[in-house]
């Protein structure tokens, strides 16, 4: 019993780390139906410039948020690339990210070599119903429930967010009242970047990244946000959580090794089950 | 018209010809076998991306399929190379359309992150069971031979690719303009337009992810035959987006595009390669080089010339003969 309320406890840690990185995704397929392939990659620049500030002796909290801000603008660069160009295709864009994640994957071998990296964050851990949890994860699930909700405030109440909303479910109407669509893809890109910076930051002190941390990060990402469809934080929010309880409880009771597998295969079983809303989606 | 046809025709001979002369003169094979066999696996998804419209980022998932064939087939059931060798396509592709009945469900961004899932378990269930060769993989697949013979050296390696290669070739021309293929060219513009127009839009995805599966699997069999060694570190993730990058470059919906952008692409990595293996370089500037240029050709690509470099090329060769000729006339 103990040990099931300790796995369930890490899992849903763990899954929230899977739903920040998802939500960046939806920020960006919400409004651009392209998905970011380098979602991964912004990641793990996040975590790498956090320990190389920190390590500059820049003290905690400043140097998390200027890696934040400087993913925002990598964001805001990647966006200019994938659908800066008026008319570019998802698909086509999906592929220029692709190129994109290979270009950080170069930058970040160079700049930070090819060795896992991690940033010095909350030490020690904490029991909670028994369980014993790192504070430094508790941190990740604290943040993640605040970005969540205040995406759905920005997505809900604000005119940016509303404007973000419109680009995506009608761009044509949204040209028509005045709103800048090509522009609103930018933000979201740039959005987009904070998320993943964010995600990086808080990830890498208990998960040490490298450079190819980005293709199992964007999956596990892309697995929670498809449970939301892809459009939906608050789902994306709940499937990352049952990803990271799924994949604890495999690793637990079964063998650690399955955990990505299964938290693979449960992304291929919804998205599958899924498909007939999807392209009911793609077709608005 | 018929001019630049004869300009085609005269290019695909001098092509082929260089490619059967080439081995001769070339001391290492290894490179030129790396090189046809993409050649044979681009070819397959360049068909399923750029007339079926289907993205696949996992196609290394099939050519595992075919060396597995081969390498279980050959080390533990005792068949003749021969035998191994011919299964190896139809494994590849019963498991293609196997996962592309409900895969293929599935579209766009959705299938491309469908099939890099599946490379992914493909590479876990490898190193998990040991059927499979597990965390060692498998070793000893013998040399490939017919009737008793066994092949010794490269070079017959190298000539049995070709012939490979130019068998992939000719189907594909044949697939691409049989009725069939319309029907699958129909359905890479609008699936409910084909399927009103009378297309099995389902069947026709899985048979073309299914031969696609096929080449994919024939070149996983030809490279276990050639490095007799199979493991799931044979298949990693980037080789199946350098599948992607070699089908963009060369052009997407042609037959010969898949040739010409594994051709390009593998040049230009054996030529980074040398530049990056120069002494008073770090260890690094490999991986650095080899991955910015993927990213830099890519995205140029993607930007620049988005059809590629086959139809560009031969746009551009038809306009100047059009330029040229009406010169001439007026």
């Amino acid at each position: 019993m103990n040990e099931l309320v300790g796995y369930l406890v890490s899992g849903v840690a763990l899954g929230s780390s899977f739903a920040l990185i998802g939500s960046g995704f939806v920020v960006v397929h919400r409004v651009t139906r392209v998905v970011n392939f380098a979602q991964g990659s912004l990641a793990v620049l996040g975590g790498m410039l956090s320990a190389s500030l920190l390590g500059g002796r820049l003290p905690h909290g400043v140097g998390e948020l200027v890696a934040v801000v400087v993913c925002g603008a990598v964001g805001l660069l990647m966006g200019i690339l994938a659908v800066g160009r008026r008319g570019t295709p998802p698909l086509i864009s999906l592929i220029v990210t692709l190129g994109i994640s290979l270009l950080a994957s170069a930058a970040i071998i160079w700049l930070w070599g090819q060795d896992p990296v991690s940033p010095p964050g909350l030490s020690g851990s904490m029991t909670i119903l028994g369980a014993s949890v790192e504070r430094q994860r508790l941190l990740v699930l604290v943040a993640t429930l605040l970005t969540f909700a205040a995406l759905a405030l920005v997505f809900s109440r604000s005119y940016l967010g509303k404007a973000l909303t419109a680009s995506a479910s009608n761009p044509f109407a949204a040209r028509m009242v005045g709103i800048d669509v090509r522009r609103m893809g930018l933000v979201a890109f740039a959005l987009a970047g904070v998320l993943g910076g964010l995600a990086g930051v808080l990830v890498a002190p208990t998960n040490a990244l490298s450079f190819s941390s980005d293709l199992p990060l964007a999956l596990s990402g892309f697995a929670a946000a498809v449970f939301g469809g892809l459009t939906s934080p608050l789902r994306t929010l709940v499937g990352g959580l049952c990803l990271g309880v799924a994949g604890q409880l495999t690793a637990g009771y079964l063998n650690g090794s399955y955990q990505t597998e299964v938290a693979l295969l449960l992304m291929l079983v919804i998205m599958i089950a899924r498909s007939k809303s999807f392209v009911a989606e793609e077709a608005k | 018209m018929s001019r630049l046809l004869n300009w085609k025709t005269l290019l695909v001979v001098a092509g082929s010809v260089a490619a059967c002369v080439a081995p001769l003169v070339m001391a290492d094979l290894t490179f030129f076998m790396r090189t046809v066999l993409a050649a044979i696996v681009v070819t397959g998804l360049s068909m399923l991306m750029g007339y079926a419209g289907q993205a696949s980022l996992g196609q290394g998932a099939f050519v595992a399929a075919g060396a597995l064939t081969v390498a279980i087939g050959t080390t533990r059931l005792e068949l003749p190379p021969l035998v191994a060798l011919l299964l190896a396509p139809l494994v590849a592709a019963a498991f293609a359309a196997l996962v592309g009945i409900p895969i293929l469900r599935l579209q766009g961004h959705y299938l491309a992150f469908g099939t890099l899932a599946l490379l992914l378990m493909v590479q876990a269930a490898m190193s998990a069971f040991d059927v499979l060769g597990g965390a060692f993989g498998i070793s000893g697949i013998p040399a490939f031979g017919v009737a008793g013979t066994a092949f010794s050296g490269q070079l017959p390696y190298a000539y049995l690719a070709l012939v490979c290669l130019g068998l992939v070739l000719t189907l594909t021309h044949r697939v691409v303009h049989s009725r069939f293929g319309r029907g699958v060219r129909a359905l890479a513009g609008s699936e409910t337009a084909a399927e009103s127009a009378g297309v099995p839009v389902g069947r026709s995805k899985v048979a073309v992810f299914a031969l696609s599966g096929a080449y994919a699997g024939l070149a996983g069999a030809l490279s276990a035959f050639f490095t007799p060694y199979v493991s799931p570190d044979s298949f990693p993730a980037v080789e199946s987006f350098t599948y992607v990058i070699m089908a963009v470059v060369g052009g997407l919906g042609t037959v010969w595009g898949g040739v010409i952008g594994a051709v390009v692409i593998s040049v230009l990595l054996q030529v980074l390669n040398s530049v990056s293996s120069q002494p008073g370089l770090p260890p690094t500037a490999g991986p650095i080089l080899q991955y910015a240029t993927y990213g830099a050709v890519l995205i140029a690509t993607l930007l620049f010339l988005p059809r590629g470099i086959l139809p560009s090329a031969s746009a551009a060769l038809g306009a100047g003969r059009r330029r040229l000729g009406a010169g001439a006339g007026g």
